[in-house]
C-alpha cells in the first residue's frame, strides 16, 4: 500500500498567516504585542493607564478580542486610542486571519505600537501566533500564585509578565516570591513588572519599558 | 486543546493530497506530536474518528501518533535531557540557560493509501 510523506506543520496556516502579518508590521516599522491573561486580571485597564500615560511619545492602535461585547474598545477608545474590535462569538482564542482582517480597518501609517488584547483564557492563546514581536501575559493578585506551573505554556512562550492589583496584597493570600519562582523556572529569560493599575505604582517602569521596545531596543 | 478544530486541519490536508494521489481510500495518518504541544493525542484520535466516520475517502482511516518528549540542552554543560513540567533547568549543571530540542511539534507526516 503506497505512502506518501507529508511533512507539514498542523498549524501551519496560521503560522504562515502570523508570519506575513509580522513582516508587513515590520516593514511600516510598527512593534506588536499580544496581551494575554485569564478573564479579569486587568488587560484592558493596563492599556488605558498605559495609552495615558504615553500620550504624545507613543501612537498605539489597538485591536480588542472578546467573545461578545464592544465594551473594552469602548473604553480603548476613550482613553484615546484607535480601537478595533473583534467579536469572536464563540471562539475562546484569536487567530491570525482575524487580526490580518482587523487590520485592515486602523489607520496603520500613524501608529507606532499595535497592541492586540486576546481573549480572556490562559490555555488557547498560547498556540497561536498573531505576528507579534512580544507576548506579554497579565496575572492578578486576586487569582492564586500557582498560575505559572498550572499553565505552563502560556509561561514559556511569553516575553514578559505582568504582576497587577499590587494594592490588593494586604487582603489576599498572594506568595508574589513564588508567583515569580515559578514563572522563571518555566521561563528564565521571563521580563517581570509589578504594578498597580489602580494606584499606578509600578507602571513607569512598565512604560519606560514598552517605550524602548517599540522603539527597537 | 481544540482536538477537533485540529482534526478538521488534518482531514482537510489528508484529503487534499489524497486527492492529488488519486487515492480511493486513506488507510492511516501518522502525525508527530511534542509533549509540550498542548494536544492530547486520544482526544485528537477520536475527533478525528468523528469527523472521518461518513467520508467515503477517509472512513476507517486510522490515526497513528509518534509522541515527541520535551528535552532541552543546556547551554552552558552541553548536556541533553527530558524536561518534567516545563522546568527546563540543567540535571548536570543546574544551569537554567537552556534551549529546547523537542516537544512542541504538531505534524503530519506521511498518508498511507490504496489506489484502484
Amino acid at each position: 500500500m503506497p505512502k506518501v510523506t507529508i511533512a507539514q506543520n498542523i498549524l501551519a496556516v496560521n503560522e504562515n498567516i502570523a508570519q506575513d502579518i509580522h513582516q508587513s508590521l515590520t516593514a511600516r516599522g510598527i512593534r506588536a504585542l499580544n496581551v494575554m491573561s485569564s478573564p479579569g486580571a486587568g488587560k484592558t485597564t493596563l492599556l488605558e493607564r498605559t495609552i495615558e500615560r504615553l500620550r504624545g511619545q507613543l501612537t498605539i492602535g489597538v485591536i480588542e478580542g472578546d467573545v461578545e461585547t464592544s465594551a473594552d474598545a469602548e473604553r480603548i477608545e476613550a482613553a484615546g486610542a484607535e480601537t478595533v474590535q473583534i467579536n469572536t462569538r464563540g471562539a475562546c482564542h484569536l487567530e491570525a486571519h482575524m487580526i490580518r482582517d482587523a487590520l485592515t480597518q486602523i489607520e496603520l501609517a500613524d501608529i507606532d505600537l499595535l497592541v492586540i488584547e486576546n481573549i480572556g483564557n490562559l490555555v488557547c492563546p498560547a498556540a497561536w501566533e498573531l505576528g507579534e514581536d512580544a507576548r506579554i501575559v497579565v496575572v492578578s493578585t486576586t487569582e492564586g500564585d500557582d498560575k505559572p506551573a498550572k499553565y505552563p505554556q502560556m509561561f514559556a512562550i511569553s516575553q514578559v509578565m505582568v504582576v497587577n492589583k499590587l494594592d490588593l496584597l494586604p487582603y489576599v493570600d498572594y506568595d508574589l516570591h513564588k508567583v515569580k519562582r515559578q514563572a522563571l523556572a518555566i521561563n528564565p529569560n521571563l521580563r517581570i513588572f509589578e504594578v498597580s493599575c489602580r494606584t499606578g505604582e509600578g507602571l513607569d517602569a512598565w512604560c519606560d519599558w514598552l517605550i524602548a521596545f517599540t522603539r527597537g531596543a | 486543546m481544540h482536538e477537533l478544530a485540529i482534526a478538521q486541519s488534518i482531514f482537510e490536508a489528508v484529503e487534499t493530497r489524497a486527492t492529488e494521489c488519486k487515492a480511493i481510500r486513506v488507510k492511516g495518518v501518522r502525525l508527530k506530536i511534542g509533549e509540550a504541544s498542548g494536544i492530547v493525542a486520544d482526544s485528537l484520535a477520536f475527533c478525528f474518528e468523528m469527523l472521518t466516520s461518513l467520508d467515503p475517502m477517509l472512513a476507517g482511516a486510522h490515526l497513528l501518533v509518534d509522541a515527541v518528549p520535551h528535552r532541552a540542552r543546556c547551554r552552558h554543560c552541553d548536556r541533553e535531557f527530558a524536561i518534567a513540567n516545563y522546568i527546563a533547568q540543567c540535571p548536570a549543571c543546574q544551569e537554567w540557560s537552556t534551549d529546547i530540542v523537542s516537544g512542541t511539534e504538531l505534524q503530519i507526516l506521511e498518508m498511507e493509501y490504496e489506489t484502484a
